[in-house]
């Protein structure tokens, strides 16, 4: 891993001449509240944010992506929408939702094959920027993520006093740069040593933790536990919580359009509704809250670290913090935890 | 030398108007305005419904988003409803609709509503040609329509 | 202020009858300012019991949500009733779905705590961040005396209050079995927000502030779910056959579904503004809602939730309603 230097006046030049060649997406601020938008120029770009209210999971997954058209009738066709091959960059993407994209890769690029995301994915660099003040409900530590980690990231930016510390990570980092250079000088010892107690100060302010040692195996066995009575019976069904995690990823396909013509789209769905579940028979197999909120702990708990070795949360806190009834998925499986199953 | 001017082809913006009429009575006095032959615009899609308060006020909407410029609802004189009291509803429905509307920027003017009796053919040509003129004045529907593009 | 051993007391008693489930209340959250609500099916729970002026949320959502699974085989139906702790706009919310036939008086025991308003999460969260815990927060002759690490803050009192307090015409509630503590002095109801101003605008100045509003709406639906008289067993929004709104997330179908959420409020919306607080992309619905209540109030006179014998709004009417819009 190389680092190098990039100093902070210089970085509206370096945005500029990556805008000029791939489509752009940085956090803005709007509303008062952050998102991932196409920037266009620099000053568009808001730095100071702390996480987008939408992870940016939107970007590679998109809320509504359009499958394919067709046109009805005796004479009527389907023509599958373009995979989209522009190159684009995320930038200034905090490590835990970078970490959320491998997390999709398993989902979309795994037993089944998604060629939207998987383009895109390819697509797209990962410019991180680490975490330096994170907030009061953010738990990445738990998941040997770090707010200053590089792991799933391109390009991994730190900002320093007057300066950012750019560490390439891949290859594929190394090649968005490699005409930037100019901007960028080599790092000293000092600086890689500042950026290391960044970290490790970031670190040390968080003060949540969930405690994941056996929750697979238990889980198992508590399938009917009072637990998910109890904890469903405050939650409202609204969907916050699955709509701004980074690593949900169901969605629901429909048909629409006009007598002429039309399209199958694909759009975010939530398995907290119960439309989710409900067949075509009128039998929903999760009618209740209950089964709703288990299916959920579950799902990122249970199911995915089963299936891909890996638990669906990055520690983002979102569903925490937007929780309209404090739902606190912390407290969830701290609980689980406490619980004594013999 | 005669130099061909090209013809100033301003072709004026015809609207696309929705008319939800009654069974009992707007409907038959559209029915009376055609066998009377009176002229009315063309502008206007009839639908036809049992009652101006089964005009759910989504309907509307979803007219306005399908591609109409303007809705129409027509029903019986008040004290006339074939079921007593519908357009009495439906008044207050379409009332605070183009409440909602206006304030979200959307002219109420283009939702009406008229009471047009069985017996009043010239009154519905004359409703008609007023809203169209109305209508063709805002201008086409920007806001809500459907762009159907995929 | 309420006073906290009375309100446990008081429920204490309640939680013990033979005839009542459980009771709705708050108690403290899992971090920071966060308030949980609670279902306290045993008096010794009733301890954790809270009032302060972060409790906003509108507990009149959970009657209704109570689920009727079917029956086993043999087994009884569970008649008994629920016990619900409400402010004045919460008790507004309870008075309507009664009087829409959505719940039953007799399966309800309406615990009303009288309010001097409730302060915004948003707003506290910002000018404390990062708080992890608080000892006590009370109102005192219009401060907010917030306790935190055994300091002693006093924050104005308009600092922290949310938006549609100010416009709260029911401090007091208007239906209930038990009241917790005095009843407070109404105070005058002010124009919401910027609701003034918004309506100055031109037409295209109003399309203007919407559309970018709506653009955002990521269509979570939480605006309805949060709000306590959004019950419909299966909402226009979700229907199938006929499908009112399209799937897709778009600015047109965005309008139509704020349009629709808006619009079936009219007249039903009690201003608790749950569904504003729980946005999570921050769309002003409380101006809509606001407004609308505006002007069913001028139109008709026609306050939602006041009066639990009165008919709603669009089930009844007057031979003399306003009609000066009709051709």
């Amino acid at each position: 891993m190389e680092s190098l230097v990039l100093s902070k006046n210089k970085l509206p030049e370096l945005i500029n001449k990556i805008s000029s060649e791939h489509i752009l997406y940085g956090p803005t601020e709007e509303n008062n509240y952050s998102s991932f938008k196409q920037i266009l120029n620099f000053d568009e770009m808001n730095l100071s944010y702390l996480l987008s209210r939408v992870s940016p999971k939107s970007i590679l997954f998109k809320q509504t992506e359009t499958l394919f058209k067709f046109i009805p009738g005796r004479k009527g066709s389907v023509k599958s929408s373009e995979i989209p091959e522009e190159k684009s960059v995320i930038f200034a993407i905090r490590p835990c939702d970078a970490r959320s994209f491998s997390i999709l890769d398993g989902v979309f690029n795994g037993d089944y094959e998604d060629p939207f995301y998987i383009s895109k994915r390819k697509n797209t660099v990962l410019i991180g920027l680490t975490c330096n003040k994170p907030e009061q409900n953010c738990f990445c530590t738990t998941f040997d993520d770090s707010p200053g980690s590089s792991k799933n990231l391109d390009i991994l930016l730190t900002e320093l006093n007057n300066n950012y510390l750019v560490e390439v990570v891949t290859e594929k980092g190394n090649n968005l740069l490699k005409n930037m250079r100019s901007l960028l000088k080599e790092a000293s010892k000092e600086e890689i040593q500042e950026r290391k107690e960044i970290e490790e100060h970031a670190i040390s302010t968080i003060n949540r933790k969930m405690n994941l040692e056996g929750i697979v195996p238990k889980l198992d066995k508590m399938f009917d536990h009072e637990l998910w009575h109890n904890t469903a019976f405050k939650c409202i069904g609204c969907g916050i919580c699955t709509f701004l995690c980074p690593t949900c990823h169901c969605f629901d396909m429909q048909d629409e359009g006009t007598l002429k013509e039309g399209a199958r789209i694909r759009v975010w769905d939530s398995c907290m509704y119960p439309e989710y579940t409900h067949h075509a028979s009128g039998h929903n197999p999760r009618p209740a809250r209950m089964n709703r909120v288990r299916n959920r702990v579950y799902h990122k708990f249970s199911y995915f670290p089963k299936n891909e070795d890996v638990t669906a949360c990055t520690g983002c806190a979102r569903c925490i913090d937007y929780c309209p009834v404090n739902i606190d998925i912390i407290d969830v499986i701290d609980k689980v935890g406490a619980i004594l199953i013999e | 030398m005669t130099t061909t001017q090209p013809k100033a082809e301003v072709k004026e913006f015809e609207p696309n108007i929705i008319g939800f009429l009654c069974n009992w009575c707007s409907y038959a006095g559209a029915d009376l305005a055609g066998t009377s032959r009176i002229q009315y615009s063309p502008n206007i899609k009839i639908i036809k419904v049992m009652c101006s308060g089964r005009v759910n006020p989504m309907f509307v909407v979803n007219a306005l988003q399908q591609g109409a410029d303007g809705v129409l609802i027509g029903g019986c004189h008040p004290g006339d409803c074939h079921y007593q009291h519908g357009n009495y509803l439906a008044r207050r429905r379409i009332g605070v609709l183009k409440k909602v509307l206006e304030f979200m920027g959307i002219d109420e003017r283009r939702v009406r509503m008229t009471w047009v009796s069985a017996a009043e053919g010239r009154k519905f040509a004359e409703v008609i040609e007023e809203i169209t003129d109305d209508i063709r004045k805002l201008g086409p529907l920007k806001q809500l329509k459907r762009v159907n593009e995929w | 202020m309420v006073d906290q051993k009375l309100l446990v007391e008081e429920v204490k008693k309640i939680v013990s009858q033979e005839d009542v489930k459980y009771v709705i209340g708050y108690k403290k959250g899992t971090y920071g300012f966060a308030i949980s609500p609670a279902f306290a099916y045993s008096p010794e729970y009733v301890d954790k019991f809270i009032f302060n002026p972060l409790c906003k949320k509108n507990l009149a959502v959970y009657p209704i949500l109570e689920e009727k699974l079917p029956l086993k085989k043999g087994e009884k139906a569970d008649t008994r009733k629920i016990g619900v702790i409400v402010k004045g706009c919460d008790s507004r919310a309870l008075n309507q779905i009664i009087q829409e036939k959505g719940q039953k008086r007799e399966n309800l025991v309406i615990i009303g705590i009288p309010c001097t308003g409730v302060i915004d999460q948003k707003k506290i969260i910002s000018k404390f961040p990062n708080v992890t815990d608080y000892t006590d927060i009370e109102e005192k002759n219009g401060n907010y005396k917030i306790s935190i690490n055994g300091e002693v803050h006093n924050i104005p009192k308009e600092e922290l209050l949310a938006d549609f307090c100010t416009s709260c015409v029911a401090p007091n509630p208007v239906i209930y079995d038990i009241l917790i503590g005095d009843e407070v002095e109404p105070w005058e109801p002010q124009e919401h927000n910027n609701l003034k101003e918004l309506n100055e605008k031109t037409i295209e100045e109003k399309w203007a502030y919407w559309e970018e509003h709506f653009q955002r709406c990521i269509r979570c639906y939480a605006c309805r779910e949060a709000c306590p008289l959004c019950y419909c067993k299966e909402c226009m929004a979700d229907m199938l056959t006929p499908q009112w709104i399209r799937r897709s997330v778009n600015l047109s179908e965005n309008t139509a579904w704020n349009i629709m959420r808006a619009y079936h409020l009219a007249g039903r919306c009690v201003g608790c503004g749950e569904c504003e607080s729980v946005c999570p992309v921050n769309i002003p619905l409380m101006e809509l809602n606001k407004q609308i209540e505006n002007d069913v109030k001028e139109m008709f006179n026609y306050t939602a939730g006041m009066d639990v014998d009165e008919k709603p709004l669009f089930g009844m009417f007057r031979p003399d309603d306003p009609e000066e819009f009709i051709l």
